[in-house]
């Protein structure tokens, strides 16, 4: 493969290990995926494109013009994946008014008693971002922990639409795309990590846990190389929701 | 089975009238679903010992013992793996996790008062035993699900529902089948191969499992659903 994102931040050694220790291989893609879109929401992506410094005074999380750079790439996958009725969930963070349950969250973070909604817009940061908002059929998982699997029914949900594979994008890299990638590894998926579907606060920290989940865990792979793929899924595979009495935008 | 049906089942004479119609809108159809494996909880030595007797009376010298509930399960359940090994269905067996080192003074699947027990007690007895390529779960509390790794093996083997059998049915039956459908799984349990100590506790579980979480199915029924399977061609492919 031509040069990745990861290879400018590697000594020679550490090339040197990767080609000689059989890490990296490219696993077989699964036939019945579903996509997963980890925590796209406004505390990680701020209301509209915003150098990432200038960004996070007013949302901490914020992962800047980044963000805004994958959106449309997502936007892509999910509309791929409702044209042939693939399942699309969602994950977006979930908290009591008076933070109390951050609990593990405040112990890293010196901002974390900020209150989870901002003024100005008066948007929620858990909120999922009007770009790629849920529609009728996908599903929306809350979650309070790095894995979008860790105290919610996705499992139960990819078990019940008998997925044998997942499709991640979203945010952070670092973060809930690496802990969620993990546990679908754990639990025996087939894992595909959106490379320009993912995206990150720190710049190096994006490009080595690519670099990582593409050794051990997952197939980090272009969004031209994903959509090539979610075409060829046959259609009806899945008895998705109907949809039927949702408002448009499930998440509201 | 039809729903007109739906309480053709060992409860009859144990669950009032009332009950009965306080639960008819759980009625429904029952079958065994889309590419199963056969769950197998907690067939080990202890529950057979001392014979096909009361449980009452042989459980002061065999602790945890179900006696005759026990041995009455025996013929069954050797016909119901038997039929699932013939259709080539993934077969999981779980026991209590005597590994050493590995378990803290006062985990255990429920809070029985306390017995010396030793590795062999808790081998799964030997007239059903496990055979090569039949997988077996340690556990150290009443569901399969916890603390265990059977969710990563049944996506393996792309198992997308389960049949149950085991003991006992008020313990780690009924928290392996709870769980098992917490996941997203469809889930048959077998009758005449889920026992308990007492036939009533054995009655009421069964009839709460199986209006809400589960499809209790006759013997013959899920032998012959397995029987339909053609060259165990099923889910471990």
């Amino acid at each position: 493969m031509s040069e990745r994102i990861w290879d400018k931040f590697l000594t020679e050694r550490d090339k040197a290990v990767f080609a000689a220790s059989g890490y990296g291989a490219q696993g077989a893609w699964g036939e019945r995926p579903a996509l997963l879109v980890i925590d796209v929401n406004y505390a990680f992506c701020g209301e509209r494109p915003t150098p990432i410094l200038e960004s996070i005074k007013k949302w901490r999380t914020s992962c800047g013009e980044d963000a805004w750079e994958a959106i449309p790439v997502i936007q892509r996958l999910i509309g791929t994946c409702r044209e042939r009725a693939i399942p699309v969930i969602y994950t977006t963070g979930q908290r009591r008014a008076d933070n109390w349950d951050s609990g593990s969250w405040s112990w890293k973070n010196n901002r974390r008693s900020e209150a989870p909604k901002v003024d100005g817009s008066n948007r929620d940061g858990n909120a999922i971002m009007d770009e790629i908002a849920p529609g009728p059929r996908d599903l929306v998982a809350l979650k309070q922990k790095p894995s979008g699997f860790f105290g919610t029914p996705l499992q139960s949900w990819l078990q019940l639409l008998g997925c044998d594979s997942v499709i991640v994008t979203g945010t952070t890299t670092s973060g809930c795309i690496r802990a969620t990638v993990l546990d679908a590894f754990s639990m025996n998926y087939r894992v595909t990590v959106v490379e320009d579907g993912c995206f990150d606060r720190a710049q190096a920290s994006h490009a080595i846990n690519l670099c990582d989940m593409n050794a051990k865990y997952a197939n980090v792979l272009h969004s031209e190389e994903v959509l090539d793929y979610l075409r060829g899924v046959p259609q009806g595979l899945f008895d998705l929701p109907s949809g039927s009495g949702m408002t448009q935008n499930a998440a509201e | 089975m039809t729903p007109d049906r739906f309480e053709d089942h060992c409860w009859k004479d144990a669950v009032p009238q009332d009950l009965i119609d306080l639960y008819a809108p759980y009625a429904r159809e029952t079958f065994v679903g889309p590419k199963p494996a056969l769950l197998c909880i907690d067939f080990y030595n202890i529950v057979y010992r001392g014979g096909a007797k009361p449980p009452l009376e042989i459980q002061d010298e065999h602790p945890n013992t179900c006696g005759m509930y026990a041995h009455a399960s025996i013929e069954p359940t050797k016909k119901l793996i038997a039929a699932a090994r013939m259709a080539g269905v993934p077969i999981f067996y779980c026991t209590q996790d005597f590994r050493p080192m590995n378990r803290p003074a006062g985990v255990g699947s429920t809070k029985r008062q306390k017995v010396a027990w030793k590795k062999e007690d808790f081998d799964i007895y030997e007239p059903l035993a496990p055979q090569e390529g039949d997988v077996v779960i340690y556990k150290q509390r009443a569901s399969i699900f916890q603390g265990t790794p059977i969710i990563s093996h049944l996506n393996y083997l792309g198992v997308q529902s389960l049949i149950v059998c085991g003991e006992s049915t008020s313990g780690c039956v009924r928290a392996s089948c709870v769980d098992a459908y917490s996941n997203g799984f469809h889930v048959s349990l077998v009758e005449e191969c889920t026992f308990d100590r007492h036939e009533l506790i054995h009655k009421i579980n069964l009839f709460d499992l199986h209006h809400k979480y589960v499809d209790v199915m006759h013997l013959d029924e899920v032998v012959q659903h397995l029987g339909s399977f053609s060259e165990g061609k099923v889910a471990a492919e």
